[in-house]
């Protein structure tokens, strides 16, 4: 350790983000040297939870895997089932799983886009994108009947079907989440609290993202043109007409504006799959006591943060030998380190939340002054308040 | 849907850069999916050659407990629309065997490496930092809980004998 550096532990509880994660933060001055992460302080052993657990049990210990994308979780082990038991399901099940997923993929980047707001002081944007996610928090329990664990999809198709007034409501819904996501997204590129502290910051340039192996918006906002939705299409993606959004800032802004530009995709998306749903079952028998065959099958999924994968291994019987799980967040750490090294102590807080880490917990952190040898105990609101403070102050 | 050429050009490119007797054994289970198994000698070999073909993203790595050893898969996934495609490399090694590390050709297996690491016990030679990344400081270092070796009660009887609970 180095006598001109500073140690800055951030982590690992934080009650505004989930999964926690703690990380080791090198100083010299205001500039951040070197970065360590350290996760699996709620390592909640669901792989070996999986193994002991039938496959009808599963899923709905795979939905809890995630508070903001759980549906992601849900069918994407659905359709890894479904892949290894050779069972086709009805199509217009399958439109409602896309249907979910988008409305899933609407309230998680509204819900990240207040708190993008709030870690940069602007709580007033924060206040007002919170109570327009009510209005697809609302549709998403009216289709489904809860907030965050929706239980629509299970093996063989969905669990409830849509009906024309909730349709025509969705449809309602989404014009006016058009309009103020419209607003937000003007709001973002323009002003200059917004610009000050995200233009140029955390940058993470293409041949970064990709050697990282970065995945979602934050690999699209360095420019990347990959969504899985496109490049390995699933349920009936490649019927469904949309764009895969990028930009090539490599910045905060630019991931705040990829995020907001597929809320728009998805709202898109939402219309046509109401618009094209064709009638029919919307799930297929299964025996009760289901089997899987021996096989394996490797699932891919993009959530809300970007490319999920799912392995399942199966020896037959109605267990998983083996289920693997890689949600987005991980694939995204070394990026967020790279994005943190040759920046500002202050940018810490936003540059963490860029990845839209579903981190749960970070809010206890020691910084250790080797110089005076002292150590400072803080809380990431206070490292919040720190960065907040540091730029109002700035010249 | 019928499965394209590609799929089995891809894997006979591989078969000519690490020898065909190298390459035990592969399926093409569906459109964009490739289970190739290969010989852990040849590992960093077939990732150089892939990741230069394209399949550049490595989505996960997959470690798999069975019964004479470890399995280490390398979903590695070719990005772009309407290319994806996954193939998932497998390499076996005796339990708590060892595996040349890919970190310097693919910086993105640095923290997957990590956890197959603390959650199956595979050794990976060259990794810059095998701490452990998942499980909390003062676990027993012999308790690698996805080993099917060790049932949950074992693992809780164990830790109760560490103090921990």
């Amino acid at each position: 350790m180095e006598k001109t550096e500073f140690i800055i532990p951030i982590g690992p509880q934080h009650p505004a983000l989930k999964e926690p994660e703690n990380f080791m933060i090198k100083v010299d001055g205001e500039y951040v040297v070197d970065v360590k992460a350290r996760i699996g302080y709620n390592h909640r052993g669901i792989e070996k939870a999986l193994e002991n657990r039938t496959y009808i049990q599963n899923l709905y210990l795979l939905e809890r895997v995630c508070g903001i994308c759980s549906c992601c979780h849900m069918t994407n082990f659905t359709n890894a089932v479904e892949e290894a038991m050779g069972l086709n399901i009805p199509e217009r099940a399958k439109y409602l799983r896309v249907l979910n997923a988008e409305l899933e993929r609407i309230h998680s980047h509204l819900l990240w886009l207040g708190v993008a707001a709030h870690e940069v002081g602007f709580d007033t944007l924060f206040f007002y994108v919170w109570r327009d996610r009510e209005l697809v928090m609302d549709l998403i329990e009216r289709f489904s009947g809860n907030r965050v664990n929706k239980a629509i999809p299970t093996i063989g198709g969905v669990r409830r079907d849509l009906n024309p007034e909730l349709a025509r409501d969705i449809l309602k819904g989404c014009n006016i989440l058009e309009e103020r996501t419209k607003y937000y997204k003007n709001l973002c590129a323009n002003e200059r609290t917004v610009i000050l502290r995200t233009l140029d910051v955390g940058i993470l340039k293409t041949s970064d993202a990709i050697s990282l192996c970065a995945v979602g918006p934050t690999l699209r906002a360095s420019g990347v043109k990959s969504d899985v939705r496109a490049d390995d299409p699933y349920l009936v993606y490649d019927e469904i007409p949309f764009n895969v959004i990028t930009y090539d800032g490599c910045d905060i802004l630019s991931r705040v504006l990829v995020r907001c530009d597929e809320i728009f995709e998805s709202i898109n998306i939402i219309r046509y799959c109401i618009d094209h749903i064709p009638e029919g079952p919307i799930r297929t028998k299964v025996p009760v006591f289901m089997r899987v065959p021996e096989t394996e099958v490797v699932s891919l999924w993009e959530a809300p943060r970007g490319e999920l994968i799912h392995y399942l291994k199966s020896r037959g019987g109605n267990k998983p030998y083996r289920y693997k799980i890689r949600s987005p967040t991980l694939a995204n750490i070394p990026s967020a380190c790279k994005m943190l090294i040759g920046g500002y102590i202050a940018d810490i807080p936003i540059t963490l939340a860029s990845i839209d880490p579903c981190f749960s917990c970070t809010d206890r952190m020691v910084i250790v002054d080797v110089n005076k040898d002292e150590r400072y105990v803080w809380s990431h609101e206070q490292l919040r308040r720190y960065g907040l403070k540091w730029y109002q102050q700035r010249p | 849907m019928e499965i394209s050429d590609e799929h089995f050009n891809i894997v006979e490119e591989l078969k000519k850069v690490v020898g065909n007797e190298n390459v035990l054994e592969y399926n093409v289970k569906r459109n964009r999916r490739i289970f190739v198994t290969i010989k852990v000698e040849k590992l960093r070999d077939a990732v150089k050659h892939l990741s230069e073909r394209g399949f550049e993203h490595l989505s996960t790595i997959s470690g798999v407990d069975v019964e004479d050893g470890a399995e280490v898969i390398y979903h590695l996934t070719r990005q772009g629309a309407k290319k994806g495609m996954t193939l998932s490399l497998r390499v076996k090694v005796p339990q708590e065997g060892t595996v040349p590390s890919i970190v310097d050709i693919l910086p993105g297996a640095v923290l997957y490496e990590r956890e197959v690491h603390d959650l199956i016990g595979v050794v990976f030679d060259g990794h810059p930092d095998l701490s452990k990344l998942v499980l909390p400081e003062g676990w027993p270092d012999e308790i690698h809980p996805l080993q099917k070796r060790w049932g949950l009660e074992e693992i809780r009887r164990k830790l109760m004998e560490h103090g921990e609970n």
